[in-house]
């Protein structure tokens, strides 16, 4: 058993179509990312080599710093709404009637492409004739609040569409890892006169802690290189007030054409969701061994 | 689905019996919410720019824009890019599912000393953000003759989703019991065959859930088709899209229409495959 | 055992000759230089003789869905040339704008231009030029092309003296306003701006949004600054002040962005403009919440042939130009404006002289067809007398005929990063979240540099 379980060349070729290709089409990128990054480049004039001249520029750049904050605090708010999407899976996946229809409805937003969900919250935040304005309205609200105008309140504003764009993706997957629990555990949890509260929090959530580590690490890395929904939504603005690491290297290398510095800031942006991955999985790592 | 009760112990109490009905109000209203952006979705598709940007937003249209439907239905090439970015997505994501089952299985499984090396690369390759790569991809392909090829959007739909479906799968994979192994490797079987006959089949689950969630990804790339493709006969339904944002206009039913069309797909597939979540639950935990 | 030794060998010798390939090829894609390596064309090398057959690849943004009516113009004149020219095959593709843009950044790293292309003036086209990659379109121009331009047109494709691009639309800005809401306020239209500001607070007095702005895409709220610098600092001081030949911290700029907070700060514009798109922002113009709109030409075709907007509204609009500011240097006739799009011919195409040929011939014909066809004002000569046209377009050509400058937008006319630097100043200004001295000190270090 151990033998054949340490195989190399089967592990090499159980390993080898994944790591060849992103080999090719994701590291090479990357290396020369780094590459363009000691770089002073426009995307047509040659190359002028500057080495760490765009990492100083960097270090000094208030708007870059601004937008890194922006993603830090987007993953924060995507992390603890993890909590929130763990719950309504656990209640979805504990025997209710019609489980199986609302499971679906709830994944239903999920499907839609950014375009359509950025259209849509679009309407709700419309200054004048969006769903929001328009209850506060009627509640008597003189002063509406002019939602992704306001660059106090801009950022907060566009978290909601992006929590709730992922909230079937998580939910998916908990949903699935919550059913893969055998049915006995459950059951004889239940002959013990465990409460269902006690059942999800004792029983259920520690079985599927490999899965919530997981959705930790994507949930993180998501928020952290984050782009669609804000880029069509508010386009970084106003006055970058919603700008985030992504959308500002987007900004640099198609809008200002300055790609070497770009690369640069994607570079840093890789960089810092190394950090808070390993961060993650050494918070972590002490459970790891349990679960063997 | 029986109506088994939610607590068995307290179930019959006042209480309880309360607590259910909120749960239910809860999650029904949850499900409005859920559904509300299909109606918004289809009220959009039937306005015209003028209705969109001055009626109410959730407003029913008093005379839909069925032209709307008519108009990308009409536009050149729509059935061409539909067969592509069916079977691009479908290729693209069989394949996807396949790749990371056995590199999940080889590094959750098996022994080897760089295991951990193997999957923190496969982590560092979903750090990356889409843009900062495409320029040295164009050259790459450009260099290879693979642009306007097909192959160059799917191999890069693999290598983008790969990072997250090993991930999803990791999960799984750790708590499928080493039993099973054992007892099959008992009875003569080659690890091919172990993983093929018995572990894939137990991961039915996961392997829906990814299918899934690669499928929703494929159909609604655009980028690299837009980069990695310039014949008309090789675009996908994204497009469409771009063929109502105008140089100073956009037309915005005929997008909403657009959507709609190419969300029904997707939807048909999701419902088939997320029942394949609970058959695969079904299956799987007979041994659990 | 055997086969899965040999499966693995056979990936990994896979592997490092494609990654040999293409990491030799990542060292080399900075470089100007470099063969166009677009396969449909590189089976006809030589472009001498007129027989062979050749394919000429075209990129444009007029995608048939939205854009019907110049699409149509466009497939028009390309059936036509193929049929005059049997050897000649077209190859379109066609994209977005945003995704244009991004396309042809993309392309230009690995010097893959399609053969004819899309080009915006000045600043867009400056770096493509000192790259290598435009050719220069100065022998077609000589050749007849250049006299059937409206004077001074082409200027904006011009570096160091050759053209690189032919225009092919020509735009200026006025002031749309509605008249039955000017009416029913008693109002009258204004030439001076104490005039219009008084339009403005009679308007918010009475509850109607003066002004409609999507101030999300920024260019919208630069053509406010625009006029405002145009009238104050005058034409040629702000020009030198774009240009860098001057420095940028006048009072004079200093005042014309003060009086856009001003007019913020009055409530001119409607409400959030600043999260607002163009779309969103005009759309309280067209359902008549909103008395004015400043916008170029090409806003024309929805007040005229565009079947969606109910006649009874197009019949109330009209226009007037940017009043002028007592005391300041700007005349009434000074506009905003200049070419919008034009055509480019790639430096390195395999097939450059017939894609010249190509282009000088689109030219002509899109002169003809573009305004009766799509109603899109070309930068060719139009004969307004031969041709009938809504009166709307007949006024504004002869405004075009009278003006005294026309000063180029300045997200155009600036370097893509000084561009940049200029939108999110707009931005910030129209939101107060830059005073003018900010404003102008932005400017003035991002245009330095």
């Amino acid at each position: 058993m151990n033998k054949m379980m340490s195989n190399k060349w089967i592990i090499a070729l159980y390993m080898l179509p994944a790591l060849l290709l992103l080999a090719l089409i994701i590291y090479i990128p990357i290396v020369l990312t780094g590459y363009y990054g000691l770089n002073d480049w426009n995307g047509i004039k040659a190359m002028t080599f500057v080495g760490l001249e765009n990492y100083k520029e960097l270090i000094g750049d208030k708007a870059f710093w601004s937008s890194a904050l922006h993603s830090l605090l987007l993953a924060l708010f995507s992390c603890l709404s993890l909590i929130l999407y763990l719950a309504v899976s656990l209640v979805l996946a504990s025997k209710i009637k019609g489980a199986n229809t609302l499971r679906k409805i709830y994944l239903i937003p999920m499907l839609l492409s950014s375009v359509a969900i950025a259209q849509l919250w679009l309407k709700i935040y419309h200054p004048s004739n969006g769903l929001i304005n328009i209850f506060l309205e009627k509640l008597g609200v003189v002063n509406t609040p002019e939602w992704l105008a306001n660059t106090d309140i801009v950022l907060f504003a566009i978290f909601l569409p992006i929590l709730w764009q992922y909230a079937g993706f998580y939910i998916l997957i908990y949903y699935a890892a919550l059913k893969g629990v055998p049915k006995e555990v459950e059951e004889a949890a239940t002959i013990d006169g465990a409460t269902a509260w006690q059942i999800a929090y004792r029983i259920k959530v520690p079985l599927i802690t490999e899965v919530l580590k997981v959705t930790l690490v994507l949930a993180m890395v998501g928020s952290l290189k984050y782009f669609d929904l804000i880029y069509v939504m508010t386009g970084g603005g106003p006055n970058g007030a919603s700008e985030v690491m992504a959308s500002y290297m987007y900004r640099i290398a198609f809008k200002s054409f300055d790609f070497g510095y770009a690369s640069a800031v994607s570079f840093f942006l890789l960089l810092i969701c190394l950090v808070v991955t390993w961060l993650i999985r050494a918070l972590t790592a002490s459970k790891e061994q349990i679960q063997y | 689905m029986q109506g088994l009760p939610l607590r068995s112990t307290a179930g019959s109490s006042p209480i309880g019996a309360a607590g259910r009905a909120v749960l239910y109000i809860v999650l029904f209203i949850i499900a409005v919410v859920q559904l509300f952006p299909i109606y918004w979705l289809l009220t959009f598709s039937l306005k015209s720019n003028q209705q969109i940007f001055s009626s109410h937003p959730l407003s029913f249209p008093l005379q839909p824009k069925w032209e709307n439907y008519e108009k990308v239905w009409s536009a050149g090439n729509i059935g061409t890019y539909f067969l592509n970015s069916l079977w691009i997505t479908v290729v693209a994501t069989l394949l996807t599912v396949v790749i990371a089952s056995f590199a999940t299985y080889a590094i959750t499984r098996m022994n080897w000393k760089l295991s951990k090396l193997a999957l923190g690369m496969i982590m560092v390759a979903m750090m990356i953000p889409v843009h900062s790569t495409l320029i040295p991809l164009y050259s790459m392909f450009n260099f290879a003759h693979l642009i306007d090829h097909p192959l160059s959007i799917i191999i890069s739909y693999i290598a983008f989703n790969l990072p997250i479906t090993v991930l999803i799968m990791l999960g799984f994979y750790y708590t499928i019991p080493r039993e099973i192994e054992e007892a099959a490797v008992m009875d003569g079987s080659s690890i091919h065959r172990l993983v093929l006959t018995i572990i894939f089949p137990m991961t039915g689950t996961v392997v829906a859930t990814t299918g899934i969630v690669n499928m929703i990804y494929n159909w609604n790339e655009f980028i690299f088709v837009n980069t990695f493709i310039s014949s008309n006969e090789l675009k996908t339904l994204t497009v469409g899209v771009q063929n109502f944002i105008g140089q100073y206009t956009t037309d915005w039913g005929a997008i909403g229409a657009t959507l709609m069309i190419s969300i029904l797909p997707i939807l048909i597939a999701f419902i088939f495959l997320s029942d394949r979540i609970v058959e695969g639950l079904a299956a799987g935990s007979i041994k659990g | 055992m055997k086969t899965q030794k040999m499966i693995v060998l056979l990936f990994l010798i896979l592997t490092v000759v494609l990654a040999g390939c293409s990491s030799s090829n990542g060292g080399s894609n900075g470089s100007a230089e470099g063969n166009n390596q677009n396969e449909s064309n590189s089976a006809n090398p030589d472009p001498t003789s007129a027989d062979e057959k050749v394919t000429i690849n075209f990129m444009h943004l007029w995608p048939e869905g939205v854009s019907t009516a110049q699409n149509k113009v466009v497939n028009d004149i390309i059936k036509q040339y193929q049929d005059e020219h049997p050897n000649v095959t077209i190859k379109l593709e066609v994209l977005d704008n945003e995704q244009y843009k991004n396309k042809l950044k993309v392309l230009s790293t690995s010097n893959t231009l399609p053969d004819v292309g899309v080009t915006w003036a000045a600043g867009f086209l400056q770096p493509y030029v000192e790259g290598g990659l435009f050719a220069s379109l100065d022998d077609l121009l000589g050749n007849g092309l250049g006299d059937q331009f409206v004077a001074g047109t082409t200027d904006a494709f011009q570096v160091d003296g050759s053209t690189y691009g032919v225009p092919l639309e020509f735009n200026i800005a006025p002031i749309y306003y509605n008249k039955e809401i000017f009416a029913n306020h008693n109002l009258e239209v204004p030439t001076t701006y104490d005039e219009f500001l008084n339009v403005v607070q009679t308007l918010v007095d009475n509850g109607v949004t003066p002004i409609a702005l999507g101030n999300k895409d920024r260019w919208t709220g630069s053509l406010w600054y625009m006029y405002l610098a145009d009238r104050i600092a005058g034409q040629e001081v702000f020009s030198n002040a774009l240009a860098g030949k001057d420095t940028y911290m006048q009072d004079s700029l200093l005042q014309a962005a003060g009086e856009v907070q001003n007019l913020v700060n009055l409530n001119a514009f409607n409400k959030g403009f600043n999260g607002l798109s163009n779309d969103e922002g005009k759309a309280d113009f067209y359902n008549e919440a909103a008395a004015m709109y400043l916008m170029g030409t090409w806003e024309l075709a929805n007040f005229t042939a565009n079947e969606e907007i109910p006649q009874e509204f197009k019949d109330k609009v009209g226009f007037f130009k940017f009043p002028v500011v007592s005391g300041g240097k700007g005349d009434a006739n000074s506009w905003v404006g200049g070419p919008g799009v034009g055509l480019f011919v790639a430096e390195n195409s395999p097939v450059k002289e017939q894609a010249k040929q190509f282009v000088a011939y689109f030219v002509e014909k899109w002169g003809e067809k573009a305004v009766t066809d799509a109603g899109v004002i070309p930068a060719t000569k139009v004969d307004t007398s031969s041709v009938e046209l809504a009166d709307l377009y007949v006024e504004l050509f002869n405004e075009m005929n009278n003006a005294t400058s026309i000063t180029l937008y300045a997200d155009v006319q600036l370097e893509a990063e000084a561009a940049e630097v200029h939108l999110n100043q707009i931005q910030a200004l129209f939101g107060n979240a830059a005073t003018p001295e900010q404003f102008s000190e932005a400017h003035e270090q991002a245009i330095k540099k």
